[in-house]
């Protein structure tokens, strides 16, 4: 154990009587202990525990694998949630475009549109006609006829 | 290491009920034979709690790692390389020993498991001893040697107090710690060097 080490002979001498005394205590703290393990190896339940234990575990890990899975799945879902909202967006963003613009949507345009008709419904949904402004559009339908 | 039981079986005469073999016993648990796994457990818990004993006093506490070990070692049994008559003996005390070490670790974490200290009369008892080479025989010197042991080598490490029990107690060659703890030869006898040097420094210290 020294190695090729010079040591003090008094130095090992001392080592080894503490190895002596640390190895006679160490046997002494094992022994003394051989009747309670005697006694837990003839416990009369002791299977019965360990059944239990390791039914208790298997359900433990179960719950754990349950967990884990859903964890998996939903780990596995988030590039393709991730995939459909961008599509979803592509899709609203083209269609938006596509096929109408914003000056078409704005109450101005609206208001300067030919057919009455559509005024009125626009009119209707956006708040109560005064009395007033129904009589402004029929004469403003008739100037317009006059004009023709 | 080994235990007789196998020798046992093998000394009984042909013509008697003999008893059906480790490797047999895991072979048929393996298949959910729960008659199997009780044989193994019957067989090899006095062996278990034994290994258990060496580290811990209380009864609760060498329960504690019988069941820890025995259920490790049901969870573990596919896994395990059935192949040699005594391999089964030499797996259930490696997963012992683990789970000493574990507990052991568990210990040292605890508030409430910090090392009282050694009195004056137990240090005078133990410059005695020393002087005398080896502690007294008789019940109240085997008393005293007890409490002051556990004292002492609950300033170990856990990893010092499992070699030197292994290397002491046990009577483990140093090829069976290694293969056992799965390092080499070298390392084992470093670390048995150094496990004695921390054992020396504790008593130093109440010498």
């Amino acid at each position: 154990m020294a190695g090729h080490k010079k040591t003090d002979p008094m130095t090992d001498e001392a080592n080894a009587q503490l190895d002596q005394l640390g190895r006679a205590l160490l046997l002494h703290a094992s022994a003394s202990n051989e009747a309670e393990a005697e006694a837990v190896a003839a416990s009369p339940f002791a299977y019965t525990r360990l059944r239990a234990r390791i039914t208790a575990e298997h359900e433990r890990r179960a719950g754990g694998e349950t967990w884990l899975t859903l964890l998996g799945v939903v780990w596995r879902s988030v590039p393709a949630m991730g995939l459909v909202a961008v599509f979803a967006f592509i899709l609203f963003w083209t269609s938006s475009f596509g096929t109408t613009s914003p000056g078409v949507l704005s109450d101005e345009a609206l208001m300067d549109a030919r057919d009455a008709g559509i005024e009125n419904v626009v009119f209707a949904d956006r708040r109560t006609l005064s009395s007033d402004d129904v009589l402004a559009t029929i004469l403003q339908g008739d100037e317009r006829e006059n004009s023709r | 290491m080994a235990d007789n039981s196998d020798s046992r079986a093998l000394e009984s005469p042909p013509h008697s009920n003999v008893e059906p073999s480790d490797v047999e016993l895991v072979s048929r648990a393996v298949a959910d034979d729960e008659t199997a796994f009780e044989e193994l457990f019957n067989r090899h818990r006095r062996r278990v709690s034994l290994i258990a004993s060496r580290f811990f006093r209380q009864r609760e506490q060498i329960e504690e790692v019988v069941q820890e070990s025995f259920m490790k070692a049901y969870l573990a049994l596919p896994d395990f390389s059935n192949s040699q008559e005594n391999s089964f003996a030499s797996w259930i005390a490696r997963i012992a020993f683990n789970a000493c070490y574990d507990e052991l670790r568990r210990m040292k974490r605890r508030p409430e498991s910090a090392t009282s200290n050694v009195s004056e009369e137990e240090s005078a008892w133990l410059k005695a001893q020393l002087r005398s080479q080896g502690a007294g025989d008789d019940v109240e010197a085997a008393a005293v040697a007890r409490d002051l042991a556990d004292k002492l080598l609950a300033r170990l490490s856990p990893e010092d107090r499992l070699l030197l029990v292994m290397l002491d107690v046990e009577g483990l060659s140093v090829a069976e710690i290694g293969e056992m703890n799965k390092w080499s030869i070298s390392k084992v006898k470093v670390r048995a060097h150094r496990a004695r040097a921390s054992l020396r420094r504790v008593l130093e210290r109440f010498l």
